[in-house]
């Protein structure tokens, strides 16, 4: 008889769960031993490129539209990292964007003007239940159904709207030791400027006085920017950065300067922005319907005007209920902007694709796998570290 | 409950509190309210004019409104051309599953709308189990709109008589499950057996047999239009649900391996997009299995559509088993009951119920992104459009009535999908215990 601590094995606790564990891991080990094998077996028998030699090769593929700069002889590693920067920044604006789009969604939900709100509920019903995939093309119809480029709009002398793209003025460096310079400068700017407003709130809530908190940390961030701005144009001669406006040239009137967003950007971004709002509004509206309503009476008995029961009150309760689904709809918009290829934007999802044509698909897949996980786990990261301030504060 | 109490100080007679006259006293009329307070105009004035600034608001969206019914009406009605989804009709449902290549020399119209009479039948037994309420709402408004392209008047050449028949035959399936469940007493369970069965029926027919007269074999590679989806979804949603418990338990447990495992396999699908998992599953599924085990897109598309939603579940889940009281599985192993019985029936019934919104929510996610399948060249019911839009030209300006007509579509599958969730949390009480 078998026995570990005076109990068959059979019947002990301890045992039992190990060795469940352990045959799990082992099968779970055999059969992805078991699929590396057929993968590798299969890779040397129909000959299949692979490795990670392709990487310093030139990849010889132009790539539509890109916010660094990029030449089909640049090698596949800049290549994909090019594209990495892409979609990392259509998500950075359509996260600002639908954040934005999202909190007035969901306010104008809890309106009292039943008509404010009944408007937004049709909002977010329509826009989350429809597939996204549709809505992106349908906005690029909307987007190439506009005038074409000599045509197009023209709001304000700066704004140049057509069916090719939207273009707009935008701050362009003049020289990059000037740039770099004042950037840095301008980030301690607003460090000191956050400082201030750190400071003075400390102190107002410590007091009693008023100490208009939020002026002085916006005067202080100006002033040293400004400050900051005149002094580096005065050494380096001339202004770090200049407003580059967009230009029409040539017979076709082609837009030169500014920014340009190409149509795919445009409906990839108006998608994505009104579909992830929708779901936003809904966090928003839950978190501050999570907060009770004797909060707001107290605040209000308390004397402190909406305003600020919103703003000391209610907001700072709500955003504890608000941030965690917040930041996993960031995610979701995230990975759903891998559904540009289908409108012809080149994010990474869609320059993997291509490039699984001419070099090994197993090792571009792990990349870009890598890639998207340490987007996630990014996000993961900062609402940890989030959910761990608010615990620790208490309140 | 309006009973009356003597006041414990009593004002002097003829007097009311603060020299007022008393309210209702003699030769006194109690005056009803303001006009203005009660009302249309009462609530118009609570709702809509409370304020100047409400007063704006409630004017600028009032025109807004206006300007879209306006222009959306006179769209619909008037600029829009709608004979792209009228030359579609059909196809939209079952895609090239019809064709003469999908199926050479028979016509193959008539499994899938067995599959919709199956569908019906089933809507209807749950329906005569509930006696009414939304099973009922559901179980009509499908056999209503279902009937409805029964008598529409146009494709008569596309759309023969038998096709009509069988359309409007779902009228009797829903009436006959109706029956068959309010005069046997059918349970809940039986039911879902029956939708099992359904299931396993469904993919028997579509697939057909080699040898069977009439039921010839389909390759899986012309299932198509809004029957893909709905495999994909149903597949989906069936069986990511047990793997997605499963997980969440596993990633819950204190046995450090399994939950390694599981916080692995989770994270993992979680943090890659659904398409570029797609995709690569396309190369990488066919590599990893021997070259004889043969699998076809659409296994490929449900197992990684599977497993994508069973590791959103999975959280899911999780969520609500961590809002669980520790009290209720501290009683249950208290009153005897083994770790495995205090999860099954104490733990994870109530983490679930809790839950419901977020588990349907995630259903419709996993219902919209069936649409992502034609990164494999699948020819779900936007793709196939789509295609059908390149092919013939004549229709390449009304693409944006596909869209909207899609649109359309979907909404209503997912709107009542979460409107089923919102019946179904009102029933179960969740928030009042």
């Amino acid at each position: 008889m078998l026995t570990y601590q005076g109990v068959e094995v059979w019947r002990h606790t301890k045992v039992i769960q190990w060795t469940l564990q352990i045959v799990s891991a082992i099968v779970v080990v055999a059969l992805v031993a078991w699929f590396f094998t057929n993968i590798a077996n299969a890779v040397q028998d129909r000959e299949i490129p692979h490795g990670w030699g392709f990487l310093d090769r030139a990849y010889q593929t132009p790539i539509g539209h890109t916010f660094l700069p990029y030449e089909s002889s640049d090698s596949y590693a800049y290549a994909l990292g090019v594209a990495v920067v892409n979609t990392l920044v259509v998500s950075i604006v359509g996260v600002i964007l639908a954040t934005a789009l999202g909190i007035f969604v969901g306010v104008a939900r809890l309106s009292s003007n039943w008509l404010v709100s009944k408007l937004a509920t049709v909002y977010i019903e329509f826009f989350r239940n429809v597939p996204l995939l549709i809505q992106l093309f349908f906005w690029f119809y909307i987007v190439l159904a506009l005038p074409p480029v000599r045509e197009g709009y023209v709001i304000g002398g700066g704004l140049y709207i057509n069916n090719a793209a939207f273009s707009m003025p935008f701050p362009n460096a003049t020289g990059t030791a000037g740039a770099v310079v004042w950037s840095l400068l301008a980030a301690g700017a607003l460090a000191a400027g956050y400082a201030a407003f750190r400071l003075l709130t400390a102190r107002e809530l410590r007091t009693g006085q008023t100490s208009y908190p939020l002026y002085a940390g916006v005067a202080t961030a100006v002033v040293i920017g400004a400050i900051s701005w005149i002094v580096v144009s005065l050494a380096a001669g001339d202004a770090p950065f200049f407003i580059s406006s967009p230009e029409p040239q040539g017979r076709f009137g082609r837009i030169a300067e500014g920014f340009t967003a190409p149509a795919a950007l445009v409906a990839l971004l108006v998608g994505l922005v009104t579909y992830t709002a929708s779901f936003i509004a809904e966090i928003v509206r839950a978190g501050i319907q999570s907060v009770r309503r004797g909060q707001i009476e107290a605040s209000r008995a308390l004397g402190l005007s909406p305003m600020e029961t919103l703003r000391y009150v209610t907001f700072p309760q709500a955003l504890r209920v608000i941030i965690p689904p917040l930041i996993s709809q960031f995610l979701n918009l995230t990975k759903n902007s891998s559904l540009a290829g289908a409108i012809g934007y080149a994010d990474l999802t869609a320059v993997a694709k291509t490039m699984t044509q001419l070099a090994p698909a197993v090792s571009i897949y792990l990349l870009i796998m890598v890639a998207y996980l340490a987007m996630s786990l990014t996000y993961s990261l900062i609402g940890n570290l989030y959910n761990r301030q608010i615990r620790f504060t208490g309140g | 409950m309006a009973a009356t109490y003597p006041h414990p100080n009593p004002p002097p007679e003829g007097e009311g509190i603060n020299g007022n006259p008393p309210p209702g006293g003699e030769g006194m009329t109690r005056l009803p309210p303001p006009r203005t307070e009660v009302g249309v105009i009462g609530w118009l004035r609570a709702n809509l004019f409370s304020s100047r600034f409400d007063s704006a608001l409630t004017v600028v969206s009032l025109a807004a409104i206006v300007a879209a019914l306006w222009f959306g009406l006179r769209w619909i009605f008037i600029t829009a051309d709608w004979t792209v989804i009228s030359a579609l009709g059909g196809l939209l449902a079952i895609g090239p599953y019809n064709t003469e290549q999908a199926c050479p020399g028979q016509n193959c119209f008539w499994r899938p709308q067995i599959v919709l009479l199956m569908v019906t039948a089933l809507l209807g037994m749950a329906w005569g189990m509930a006696g009414g309420g939304t099973a009922r709402r559901i179980a009509i408004g499908a056999a209503v709109i279902v009937t409805l392209f029964a008598f529409l008047p146009y494709g008569f050449e596309r759309m023969g008589m038998d096709v009509r028949l069988l359309l409007a035959a779902n009228v009797l399936t829903t009436l006959a499950g109706w029956a068959i469940a309010r005069y046997t007493g059918m349970s809940g369970r039986t039911i879902a057996l029956c939708a099992v069965a359904a299931f396993v029926i469904t993919l028997a027919l579509l697939r057909g047999a080699t040898g069977v007269p009439g039921l010839q074999p389909v390759s899986t590679l012309h299932w198509g239009g809004l029957m893909l989806n709905l495999l994909l979804a149903v597949a989906g949603i069936v069986i990511s649900f047990p793997i997605g418990i499963a997980l969440a338990l596993g990633r819950r447990s204190n046995l450090p391996v399994v939950k390694l495992l599981c916080v692995v396999f989770i994270e993992v699908f979680r943090g890659v997009p659904l398409i570029t998992l797609l995709f690569m599953s396309q190369v990488l599924v066919p590599l990893a299995f021997p070259e004889d085990f043969q699998t076809n897109s659409l296994l490929r598309a449900s197992i990684i559509i599977t497993l994508f939603s069973s590791a959103y579940m999975a959280e899911n889940i999780r969520g609500g088993l961590q809002a669980l009281h520790s009290g209720q599985a501290e009683a249950a192993r208290a009153l005897g009951l083994p770790a495995w019985q205090t999860t099954l029936f104490i733990s994870l019934p109530q983490a679930i119920r809790n839950v419901i919104p977020a588990i349907v929510g995630q259903f419709i996610a996993l219902f919209k992104d069936t649409t992502l399948v034609y990164i494999i060249g699948m020819l779900d019911v936007l793709e196939f459009g789509r295609a059908f839009i390149q092919g013939n030209a004549e229709y390449l300006a009304n693409q944006k009535e596909l869209f909207i007509f899609l649109a359309v579509v979907f909404w209503i599958f997912c709107y009542t999908m979460s409107y089923v969730s919102q019946r179904v949390e009102e029933h179960l009480g969740v928030g009042r215990r």
